[in-house]
């Protein structure tokens, strides 16, 4: 089974600052780590490959420092990495993204099953996996949080809902988004760590994969932003609560029923 | 471990590269010279395992990479508990491989997102998360001629349940103990001794001038104090409890290591 991961680099911050020209998320001067929902996605790749046998590539589309994020990846376990990086691709919203990855796949070829991450936690979208879905026309299933009968042709997958769950037959080639959940991601290893260090990883342009110059970068993308801001700071509040350990803890209960967590 | 105390043998804490480093390979030369000198000035290297729910390297398998030298009776390797089944027994492996036997047992601090080992990876069938007791136990019955397994003593946790966990630890075979950071003599540590008279007990002494860390790393409550000298405070220590070995938390290599020798009374 051959399966592409694609992932995204993103700040590792809460505090995100967006540009009031650009309407983009400021990402110099952040650190940068391997979006969180991706870590799912690589591990539940390599759980499969290591099951049936086969190859996991991940390819991220973004600047150079995002092969520190393909290089993770490696770590963990991931065959090989593809970079799309080209100022070209600068500017691209999440159609334009899944359009330039979806030809990276087609470009790899052989590809039996694509995995996202649900969504990147700088953006927020959850559109670049059903975007590659689309580009490629293929099967796809969402906020997958369980894998089973996989055969060589199809597979069996429990995707969620706000409603509860569906469970969705797919043949491959597919693309799916995953859920936290779905599993727990392994830790590197220093020898996983060393060996992704040597990795070497190409980067590829709009030439290398045959990309179609008006549908990248901004010209290729539709998407207006018209106003961008950041949330408002929750409010909190802190109650101390004291006393004997047995009345905190009524009182604790107390006021959790009150706010409707218990 | 009782040979190591009687040669009052300073226990060194090592905290293992970071998980999110940018620097790995400095990080991995800077812990080997720290390994060597630790290992050279005859003290015992103690190789944290997550240390504070910070995400580092294992131990054992540093040693292995760096190709560092292992004198059996000087290395303590730190195991908790958010493993899995397959790392646990990749880490015992190395560990007998490159020939250390001393494990310290802890239960660790980890999160959500960290796998940890499930009751069935250790044959714990009656308990719904595994701890210290349960991974010592599994530890003993799977490689029961191979480690030396110490555990924890916590003296800010309320003492009949530490007390009574502490007994669990020693009756699943635990044959040394380590304490929690103190600053002071401490009742809990005192009556350690007395209900252990036959176990080796290493006294954790804080050797940071920050006590706001320590109170994080215990989660309870330290007063801060300007004055806190870490050195004058390991010199009141070994006057309180002369029969122990100590164990040296964040201690500094650049400041303080080259002290030790005329610490010990």
């Amino acid at each position: 089974m051959r399966i592409v991961v694609c992932v995204k680099q993103v700040p590792a911050t809460n505090d995100a600052r967006i540009d009031p020209e650009t309407k983009r998320i400021v990402r110099e001067g952040v650190k940068a780590i391997l979006n969180p929902f991706d870590t799912y996605a690589v591990e539940e790749a390599v759980l499969l490959r290591n099951r049936f046998g086969g190859e996991v590539i991940v390819i991220s589309m973004g600047p150079e420092k995002a092969l520190a994020s393909l290089r993770e990846a490696i770590s963990v376990g991931a065959d090989r990495a593809i970079l799309l990086s080209n100022r070209a691709f600068g500017g691209s919203d999440t159609w334009a993204t899944s359009y330039v990855l979806a030809r990276a796949i087609q470009k790899i070829g052989q590809v039996d099953l694509v995995i996202c991450g649900k969504q990147a936690v700088d953006g927020d979208t959850a559109q670049v996996g059903p975007g590659i879905a689309a580009h490629l026309d293929w099967l796809q299933a969402t906020n997958v949080n369980h894998v089973e009968d996989v055969t060589d042709r199809d597979m069996k997958v429990t995707r969620m809902h706000e409603d509860g769950y569906d469970v969705c037959e797919l043949a491959f080639p597919a693309v799916l988004t995953v859920v936290k959940g779905i599993n727990i991601p392994r830790v590197p290893t220093l020898r996983g760590r060393l060996a992704s260090l040597k990795s070497e990883i190409p980067v590829w342009g709009p030439a290398d994969i045959g990309t179609d110059i008006d549908k990248i970068g901004l010209e290729g993308s539709p998407t207006r932003v018209v106003k961008t801001e950041p949330p408002k700071p929750r409010s909190t509040a802190t109650k101390k609560i004291s006393g004997a350990a047995v009345d905190c803890a009524i009182e604790l209960v107390r006021e959790l029923r009150l706010r409707s967590i218990l | 471990m009782f040979h190591t105390v009687q040669n009052k043998m300073y226990h060194v804490e090592i905290l293992p590269p970071k998980q999110d480093t940018e620097q790995l390979e400095a990080d991995l030369e800077s812990f080997s010279k720290k390994y060597n000198r630790v290992i050279n000035s005859g003290y015992c290297a103690c190789i944290t395992d997550n240390a504070m729910g910070l995400l580092g390297f294992q131990g054992s398998e540093i040693i292995d990479v760096m190709g560092l030298d292992v004198n059996p009776e000087k290395v303590v390797i730190h195991l908790n508990t958010f493993h899995t089944k397959e790392d646990l027994h990749n880490i015992l492996d190395t560990c007998k491989s490159r020939g250390i036997k001393y494990l310290l047992i802890i239960s660790g601090d980890g999160s959500d997102r960290l796998p940890r080992l499930k009751p069935e990876d250790v044959n714990a069938m009656d308990v719904e998360s595994v701890t210290s007791v349960e991974l010592l136990k599994y530890i003993k019955d799977c490689c029961p001629d191979d480690f030396v397994l110490g555990v924890a003593f916590n003296p800010y946790e309320p003492p009949n349940h530490e007390f009574e966990k502490m007994q669990r630890k020693i009756d699943a075979g635990a044959s040394f103990i380590i304490t929690q950071p103190i600053v002071e003599k401490n009742d809990r540590v005192d009556e350690l001794l007395k209900k252990y008279p036959h176990i080796p007990v290493i006294v954790d002494a804080w050797m940071n001038k920050k006590l706001q860390i320590l109170s994080e790393a215990v989660g309870y409550k330290i007063p801060d104090d300007e004055t806190f000298d870490p050195v004058v405070t390991l010199k009141k220590l070994h006057r309180d409890y002369p029969q122990c070995g100590f164990y040296l938390s964040l201690l500094s290599f650049k400041t303080q290591f080259d002290l030790l020798p005329g610490i010990w009374p």
